[in-house]
């Protein structure tokens, strides 16, 4: 019966610190109880005699796997250690030099010293405090991995027959790779090789041009809702009726650029002295100066690196204007055209880049009913 | 060791994934997540800051965190890396002039440690827009075939505006996560 015990042991799903604990005997056999309650007696006399033992003995080694079953206990030792660690760590940073590399090793010892307390420790500790130590020795192995790396640069793998050149050249190297991308931010179509973006439908590279682009509904059930595209526009006026899905719009100077009922959103990136007559669900604004825009939109315009941008509301009209915008959800004025959020202006006062345009410069209604069509 | 499995139990437990979206602007990240919840598509504006939903979804908790795409955030998303489960990506496939953009970002975020094994959806949104790119083109684009070979990756087209292939992409994001998570069940 004491083996059969012995294997329930074994198997016990509990830690090895609570075993004795937990353990329930199995047997009913009241002769097998009885020795199994003088083992625990004499096992519980050596524990506390142990125990006492390390009192007397003095401190602890902080090293060895001790648990404490509190909380406090622990949390203080972890402090204590995490302080440590810490403490060690911007004295090193402070003075980087390839002598402290042993120190950098016994810090990371003690960081994987202080890993494993918080594992030998975590079946009594509140989930939290486990979550948050865990945490603590992420941030301590990721300062240490800065501090390494400010004392011993990475050298960059190369098969080379000279081992003792220098780095310098490499790390030059590196901040070329590092630079590079940025050139190919926005290059464009050429880039795209397989479609040629200038087929996809919009006016571009004009210069003082009158452009009209009026979109049929049948177009639109007809499944030819597509985006339209203005780019690279100088001193045009731009004219579209109708419904579209998304405009898209870069590089404008000096247009006037009206359009009818957008259903999906507007994208606006880099303009520059340009007045806009848009009605859209969604409005971004991205690299523009000195700009009016006349707006209904369901949601709020944003602006981004823009500045000398005003507002006023919608102030369009043709033939047709009111079923357009009703039928793209946009018959009525929702007074977001005020609503502009600066995500370069992220405080509660007023953004210095953008206001409302005062009334009295504001145009009046603009009728762009009576111009052909031309495309 | 007995740390993680201590992590992983109690996760388990709750069967929580933390899922993180992110994209370019207007590329159609919070319209995504109000479709997939059903609310309201119609008024939404450019998120500035983030957005936290939790979804029930089969037997999960999908805690989907949702951050802006403007350029000015855009350094604000490692604040967000830390315990993904799941990463989507969206893109707005209409939007052929920023793809470079689109490129350049995702490898960034590609490299970032925490994020190493999170599994990767890659929405092509706005598949309903005439002349917007396939499937096929953006992950040609985005050369996702180049990828580090132990990421879980899938590229799924979808309009959030009819709500097609939202579906299938978020089967196969929580169906991969799940079989590397909670493999036990």
């Amino acid at each position: 019966m004491t083996i059969s015990t012995g294997v329930t042991r074994e198997n016990s799903p509990f830690g090895r610190h609570k075993m004795e604990e937990n353990d329930q005997p199995s047997a009913q056999d009241p002769a097998a109880d009885a020795e199994n309650l003088e083992r625990k007696h004499a096992a519980m006399l050596e524990r506390l005699s142990n125990r006492h033992q390390s009192r007397l003995s003095g401190k602890t080694d902080p090293n060895s796997a001790t648990s404490f079953e509190s909380t406090q206990l622990f949390l203080s030792q972890f402090s204590q250690s995490k302080l440590s660690i810490g403490s060690q760590l911007s004295r090193i940073r402070k003075q980087p030099d390839p002598t402290h590399k042993a120190d950098l090793e016994a810090i990371s010892l003690d960081i994987s010293a202080l890993e494993k307390l918080v594992a030998e420790n975590s079946y009594f500790l509140p989930p939290y405090e486990v979550r948050t130590c865990l945490n603590t020795v992420v941030h301590l192995r990721q300062s240490l991995d800065e501090v390494t790396s400010l004392v011993i640069p990475k050298k960059k793998f190369s098969f080379k027959n000279k081992p003792t050149k220098k780095n310098s050249t490499a790390v030059a190297e590196k901040d070329a790779v590092l630079r590079e991308p940025e050139k190919e931010l926005n290059v464009g179509s050429e880039k795209l090789g397989f479609r040629d973006l200038s087929t996809a439908p919009g006016f571009r590279d004009r210069k003082n041009d009158v452009l009209v682009k009026e979109f049929s509904i049948n177009e639109l059930e007809g499944g030819q809702n597509g985006e339209f595209t203005l780019s690279n526009l100088r001193d045009c006026e731009v004219r579209l009726k109708g419904r579209l899905r998304a405009l898209f719009m870069d590089k404008l100077i000096n247009c006037k650029v009206y359009v009818g009922a957008v259903t999906g959103s507007v994208l606006i990136e880099g303009a520059e002295g340009c007045v806009f007559v848009l009605a859209s669900h969604q409005i971004r604004i991205h690299n523009a100066k000195n700009c009016d825009f006349y707006l209904r939109v369901r949601s709020r315009p944003i602006i981004e690196d823009s500045n000398g941008v005003r507002f006023a509301p919608y102030c369009l009209s043709y033939q047709g204007i009111e079923k357009d915008l009703a039928e793209a959800n946009l018959g009525e004025e929702t007074g977001n055209w005020a609503n502009v959020d600066d995500f370069r202006w992220l405080r509660a006062v007023q953004s210095p880049n953008w206001s409302v345009l005062p009334e009295c410069e504001r145009m009046g209604m603009v009728d762009v009913s009576n111009v052909g069509i031309s495309d | 060791m007995g740390l993680l499995s201590i992590i992983r139990k109690i996760k388990r437990k709750e069967k929580e994934m933390r899922i993180l979206m992110v994209g370019l602007d207007n590329s159609g990240k919070t319209t995504i997540v109000m479709k997939i919840n059903g609310e309201d598509t119609s008024i939404i504006s450019p998120t500035l800051g983030f957005n936290i939903k939790t979804i029930s979804y089969q037997k999960y908790t999908l805690n989907i965190w949702d951050v802006g795409g403007q350029k000015t955030i855009r350094s604000y998303w490692r604040n967000y890396f830390e315990q993904t489960d799941g990463l989507v990506w969206v893109v707005d496939s209409s939007d052929l002039r920023r793809l470079n953009d689109c490129k350049y970002e995702l490898d960034n975020l590609l490299k970032e440690e925490r994020l190493s094994g999170a599994s990767l959806l890659i929405f092509a949104n706005k598949q309903d827009i005439q002349g917007s790119l396939s499937p096929g083109e953006i992950a040609k684009v985005l050369n996702l075939e180049a990828m580090d070979k132990s990421r879980h990756w899938k590229i799924v087209g979808c309009s959030a505006y009819t709500g097609e292939g939202l579906l299938e992409g978020f089967d196969w994001l929580v169906q991969d996560i799940a079989s590397r998570i909670y493999m036990l069940d």
